[in-house]
C-alpha cells in the first residue's frame, strides 16, 4: 500500500474565515473538516505589519477558531524566516508590538533593514540610521508596501511611503516579503513541511483560499499552486475577472472546502 | 575658452563647494574665493548667489557667508524659500508648511489657514510620522493635490553623518499621493531661468559657476546658460569626461573663473 499524498491548504484570514470579530458563516466547522482529513495539512497565512502572531492567535480563539499558534504565517514569520536563511542581523524598524516575532533575532551591528508600519519609529533621527545602513549595502526588506490605511481618524500614510523614500536615497529596492510575492508562498508551505517534519510537498500540491483576487489568487497561481477565490470580504462582482488562470469563485470558505474535500477524494 | 566666446553680463554663483566647504560649524572658505567674490562685487557684472538651502532664511544665510569673509547682499541671495513663496503669491495658494522653523519667516505673508498646497523643504528634525502623516491627509483631500518642494536632493552630508534630503521625503507623499511634486530649486531650468530674470538679463549673457556637474552645470545648460564647473567641493577628477554632461568650461576654482572673465571684459 502505497501512502497517499498530502495537501498543503493554505486559507487567509480576515475575509476569508472571519470579518473583525465574527467568523464567516460555517467557517469554523468547515476548518474542523479539513483539520479531521489526515491528507491536509494547514497554514493561515496573511499579511501584517503591526499584529504579532501571538495577538492574532488569540482574537482567533477568541472568536472559536481551532488554531494553533504556529499555524499562523505571517508578511513578518517570512520577513523572519529570510533573516534567518540569510543570516542576517536586522535593524528593526517596527512596533513594539511586532517585535516579539523577532525574538532572538540577533540585532547588533545591523547589516538589514526591515521595515513595517511601524509610525513611531519615522522619525528623521531613526530614518536617517537606517539610510545609511542601506547606503552602506544593508539588505532592505519590506513587510509590504502599503501607501496608506483607514485608521480611526482618517487615511494614515503605510509603510511603502517610508520604504519608497529609502529606495529613491540609496538608489536601490527593497526585497517585499508579504502576499503576492511568490516568495511568501513557498516560505508558507517550507514552514509547513519544517514544523510538521512531513514529507516534500510541492506547490502544485498547494491550494490557497482567500478572497483578494491579486494579493492571494493571483499571488498563489503564479507560486505555482492551485487557487480558490471566497465571495466574502473584500470581495466585489468581477474580481474574478482580474485573475489570469481561471481558479474557481466559490460562495465562502464553505464551499472551498467541500471543493477542497472532493479533490481529495478524486485523486 | 568657449564660456568666454559671448559676452557675460551676469553670473550665478552656487555656494557651498564653490564660496565654502561645509564642515564644523560654518564651515571653511577657500581661500582663493574670498578675493574672487570681493572683484567680482567690484566689478560691473551682476550676481546672483543660487543654492538650495532651504533651512535658513536669505538673512541668515548672508550673516554666515559674512562670518566666513564673503560680502553678500541679501538680494544677491537666490534660494528656493522666497520663490517658492513668489509661486504661491502668482496663482494665490494658501500653503501648509512642512519646514525648517529657521526658513518659516519666508511665508510670514500667507494665509494657512485652509491650506490649498503643501510646501516642502528639509525640515530636519520636523520629518515626523505625524508631521509627514498630516501633510499626507491634507494632500489627498484636495481635488488637485500640490506638493512644492524646496530643492529635491536626496541626502547630504553633515559633521554627524549622512542625513536624508527633501527628496526622499517628497518621494514618499508623491507614492502616498500618488503625484509628481512641482520642484523649486536647482536643477529645475525655471528656477535658474527666475534667477536670470532677478538681475533683469537674458539667458545669453549670464553663466552659472558650480560645483555639482548634474544640478548646477547641467541643469544650468537646460536652461539655457553656460555652465562653468570648479574643481573644488563635490569635484570628481572623472568628471573631465562625463558621460552626460560636459561643461562650457572646467576651472580650478572660481578665482580662475574670475580672473579670465575679468581679464576679457577688460580686454
Amino acid at each position: 500500500m502505497t501512502l497517499k499524498k498530502k495537501l498543503a491548504v493554505l486559507i487567509d484570514l480576515s475575509g476569508t474565515i472571519h470579518i473583525e470579530d465574527c467568523a464567516i458563516k460555517g467557517a469554523i466547522e468547515a476548518i474542523g473538516r479539513l483539520r479531521a482529513n489526515p491528507r491536509v495539512r494547514m497554514r493561515f497565512v496573511t499579511n501584517t505589519t503591526k499584529e504579532s502572531i501571538g495577538r492574532l492567535h488569540s482574537r482567533l480563539q477568541k472568536i472559536g477558531f481551532d488554531i494553533a499558534k504556529h499555524e499562523i504565517f505571517t508578511s513578518m514569520s517570512a520577513a523572519r524566516r529570510l533573516v534567518e536563511n540569510e543570516r542576517l542581523r536586522p535593524m528593526l524598524l517596527l512596533e513594539d508590538v511586532a517585535l516579539e516575532d523577532f525574538e532572538g533575532i540577533d540585532t547588533t551591528n545591523p547589516n538589514a533593514v526591515v521595515i513595517g508600519l511601524a509610525p513611531s519609529q519615522f522619525y528623521a533621527e531613526r530614518m536617517n540610521e537606517a539610510f545609511r545602513l542601506v547606503l552602506d549595502g544593508a539588505k532592505l526588506i519590506a513587510i509590504h508596501k502599503a501607501r496608506y490605511f483607514k485608521s480611526a481618524d482618517g487615511m494614515a500614510l503605510g509603510p511603502g511611503p517610508f520604504v519608497q523614500a529609502l529606495e529613491f536615497a540609496t538608489d536601490t529596492k527593497a526585497t517585499v516579503v508579504g502576499k503576492p510575492e511568490s516568495a511568501f508562498f513557498h516560505m508558507a508551505l517550507q514552514s509547513l513541511m519544517d514544523e510538521e517534519s512531513a514529507e516534500e510537498i510541492s506547490a502544485e500540491d498547494a491550494v490557497m483560499i482567500g478572497d483578494d483576487a491579486r494579493d492571494d489568487v493571483q499571488g498563489a497561481l503564479d507560486a505555482g499552486m492551485k487557487a480558490i477565490l471566497v465571495k466574502t470580504g473584500k470581495y466585489r462582482d468581477g474580481d474574478e475577472r482580474k485573475i489570469t488562470g481561471d481558479p474557481p469563485a466559490l460562495d465562502s470558505i464553505v464551499d472551498a472546502v467541500d471543493y477542497i474535500e472532493r479533490l481529495i477524494d478524486n485523486s | 575658452m568657449n564660456w568666454l566666446s559671448k559676452p557675460v553680463r551676469g553670473l550665478l554663483l552656487d555656494i557651498t563647494g564653490v564660496l565654502y566647504n561645509s564642515g564644523e560649524g560654518d564651515g571653511v572658505a577657500i581661500a582663493s574665493s574670498i578675493e574672487a567674490v570681493k572683484r567680482l562685487q567690484a566689478s560691473d557684472l551682476k550676481i546672483r548667489f543660487v543654492s538650495n538651502e532651504s533651512s535658513n532664511t536669505r538673512a541668515k544665510l548672508a550673516a554666515k557667508l559674512g562670518r566666513l569673509g564673503f560680502e553678500i547682499q541679501e538680494e544677491q541671495l537666490f534660494t528656493p524659500a522666497p520663490a517658492a513663496a513668489s509661486y504661491l503669491r502668482q496663482h494665490g495658494l494658501r500653503p501648509h508648511l512642512l519646514v525648517h522653523p529657521g526658513v518659516q519667516d519666508e511665508f510670514a505673508e500667507f494665509d494657512m489657514t485652509d491650506p490649498n498646497c503643501v510646501v516642502m523643504g528639509d525640515a530636519e528634525r520636523e520629518f515626523t510620522y505625524q508631521n509627514l502623516n498630516t501633510a499626507f491627509q491634507l494632500l489627498i483631500k484636495l481635488d488637485r493635490p500640490q506638493l512644492i518642494t524646496l530643492g529635491y536632493g536626496k541626502y547630504y552630508m553633515e559633521t554627524d553623518g549622512l542625513k536624508l534630503d527633501v527628496g526622499a521625503y517628497a518621494k514618499a507623499l508623491e507614492y502616498a499621493c500618488d503625484i509628481q511634486s512641482l520642484v523649486i530649486g536647482k536643477p529645475n531650468a525655471e528656477y535658474f531661468s527666475a534667477a536670470v530674470a532677478d538681475m533683469q538679463l537674458t539667458i545669453d549673457e549670464t553663466v552659472m559657476i558650480g560645483d555639482d556637474i548634474l544640478s548646477d552645470i547641467g541643469g544650468a545648460q537646460k536652461a539655457g546658460l553656460r555652465g562653468v564647473q570648479v574643481r573644488t567641493g563635490k569635484w570628481r577628477p572623472q568628471w573631465e569626461n562625463h558621460p552626460i554632461v560636459t561643461p562650457d568650461g572646467i576651472v580650478d576654482n572660481l578665482a580662475e573663473a574670475v580672473n579670465l572673465l575679468l581679464a576679457q571684459n577688460a580686454a
